[in-house]
């Protein structure tokens, strides 16, 4: 006699219960909404969508230390009465399991006006969306190594995700320093 | 005892399968461990089934289960206690002082685990993870035949991580030294005397008789890990690991050497993860039973096949 079917009841459940739901989504902001918040005195954002060159992602890697997933990545130039006031870059990265989609604000000297997070979905460390957290990153400008413990304050459980953000912002940084930045 | 494990894990795969979010604290590997720990009060709760399965001759069939709440004293120490249970099925296979009988029951409970694990570096922030577990075993039923046996053990393990390609990639090593004491309960006279009489088959000899020390004895084992997990989706990574253990005793020297390897998938979600594991026999040595077909393994308390299925529930 095997005593089999006792324990195989439980990848019985599991597996299609994994195969048929989708992935659980918590966003607290849309693209939009995150636009408003970093900028509120703009008066439109103009859609400047990045497709860099190799040799572009090439620079950003090398300079910002992180890997460039892809080579496009979703910029808006905000205007405040018709004149440049900086960027919105919307990104994404890893956390433990799932991406984090955020967005970080840029005034028109390339420096971060402001961190919001769009999408958070893990288990510890809902904090990151704590704006004393995200205040860290304030006036970061390109060449800034946000390093996680030192230059911006880990939260317990959620290292990756601070660590990823951290890199994240450095890489938008090296991103405006390479392809955004005026002449 | 199978309805009680039901009764058990029913439940739990349903709670899980109803959290509101997805993702969690995490097992990568079946067999081999990260150097995490949990965050200061958060909590996990485990199930993990392993079947061992295959000695080659005859049929040996055992499920090993253990039900594990884990809690995050601070950042850096995990504790937790685990109740271990064990279901087994063999016929057809006597081996001289390891199972004496056919034997066939479900679900029992077979014992208690204490376990501490203190994190001295981060794998996120420093060049490599390092963690020291301390894990205690008091349990009463042997995994290989099935019968009463008493064991103490006490296991020290290390764990290494280092997570590379911006930490979708993650390699895992292990290191572990368990000291185990162990009296086995007498066999009744009826198994004695049908265990006698096999050996007796196996050997020839009409005289031999079928050895079941009930002295206590003292196993130091060895266990190396490694293993390696590549994060191929969102929530999803795919690993393979391998273990080498080898087992030394108070009478034989070295009683046995193995060598395991597998495939592993992981699914991650916000509340709750799964991973399962195919862990194959590659090779391995010493002790051998009577009659053995194939002697480049150790199939006396190791099998040639183990599927392990972990599931985690974060709170």
């Amino acid at each position: 006699m095997s005593h089999a079917p006792a324990w195989l009841i439980v990848p019985a459940l599991i597996v299609p219960a994994v195969a048929v739901s989708p992935a659980y989504a918590v966003q607290y902001m849309t693209a939009e909404g995150a636009q408003k918040q970093l900028f509120p005195e703009a008066s439109s954002f103009v859609a400047h969508p990045l497709r860099l060159t190799d040799a572009q992602k090439d620079r950003i890697e090398k300079v910002a230390k992180v890997r460039m997933r892809s080579p496009e990545q979703p910029v808006w130039q905000v205007l405040a009465d018709g004149k440049p006031a900086g960027w919105f870059v919307l990104d994404e990265v890893y956390g433990k399991h799932e991406f984090i989609t955020y967005a970080v604000a840029l005034d028109a000297a390339g420096a971060v006006r402001g961190v919001e997070i769009l999408d958070y979905r893990e288990t510890h460390g809902g904090e990151i969306r704590n704006p004393k957290w995200r205040a860290q990153f304030n006036g970061a400008q390109f060449g800034a190594a946000l390093k996680l413990g030192d230059d911006i304050q880990n939260i317990s459980g959620a290292t990756l995700s601070c660590k990823h953000i951290s890199e994240g912002v450095r890489r938008v940084l090296a991103i405006h320093e390479v392809a955004l930045k005026q002449p | 005892m199978k309805t009680r494990l039901l009764t058990v894990v029913v439940p739990f795969a349903v709670a899980a399968m109803s959290a509101s979010a997805a993702h969690a604290d995490e097992n990568l590997f079946g067999y081999v461990k990260g150097s995490e720990t949990l965050p200061a009060n958060a909590s996990e709760a485990y199930i993990w089934l392993t079947h061992r399965f295959d000695k080659g001759q005859g049929e040996y069939s055992a499920y090993d289960s253990q039900i594990e709440y884990e809690y995050g004293v601070t950042s850096r120490f995990t504790a937790s206690a685990a109740l271990l249970g064990q279901s087994i099925d063999t016929s057809g296979l006597v081996i001289d002082g390891y199972l004496p009988s056919s034997e066939s029951y479900g679900f029992k409970l077979s014992g208690i685990e204490l376990k501490g694990k203190y994190n001295f570096l981060s794998a996120a922030m420093d060049p490599v993870g390092l963690s020291a577990e301390f894990e205690l075993v008091q349990s009463w039923l042997d995994p290989h035949s099935g019968k009463d046996k008493d064991t103490t053990s006490f296991d020290v393990s290390f764990q290494l991580q280092k997570f590379f390609l911006d930490d979708q990639l993650i390699a895992v090593a292990n290191a572990g030294l368990e000291g185990t004491y162990a009296k086995r309960v007498p066999l009744d006279a009826a198994t004695q005397a049908s265990a006698d009489l096999a050996m007796q088959g196996l050997t020839g000899d009409p005289g031999a008789i079928f050895e079941w020390p009930t002295e206590p004895e003292m196993e130091l084992e060895v266990t190396l890990g490694a293993g390696l997990s590549y994060r191929f989706a969102p929530n999803w990574s795919i690993g393979a690991e391998t273990q080498y253990q080898t087992e030394f005793e108070t009478e034989v020297g070295q009683e046995r050497w193995t060598w395991f390897a597998g495939p592993t998938l992981h699914y991650g979600s916000k509340k709750w993860w799964a991973t399962l594991t195919w862990f194959e026999q590659l090779a391995g040595g010493r002790e051998q039973y009577i009659n053995q077909a194939d002697d480049s393994l150790h199939l006396i308390e190791k099998t040639e096949h183990e599927v392990r299925l972990k599931l985690g529930y974060n709170f």
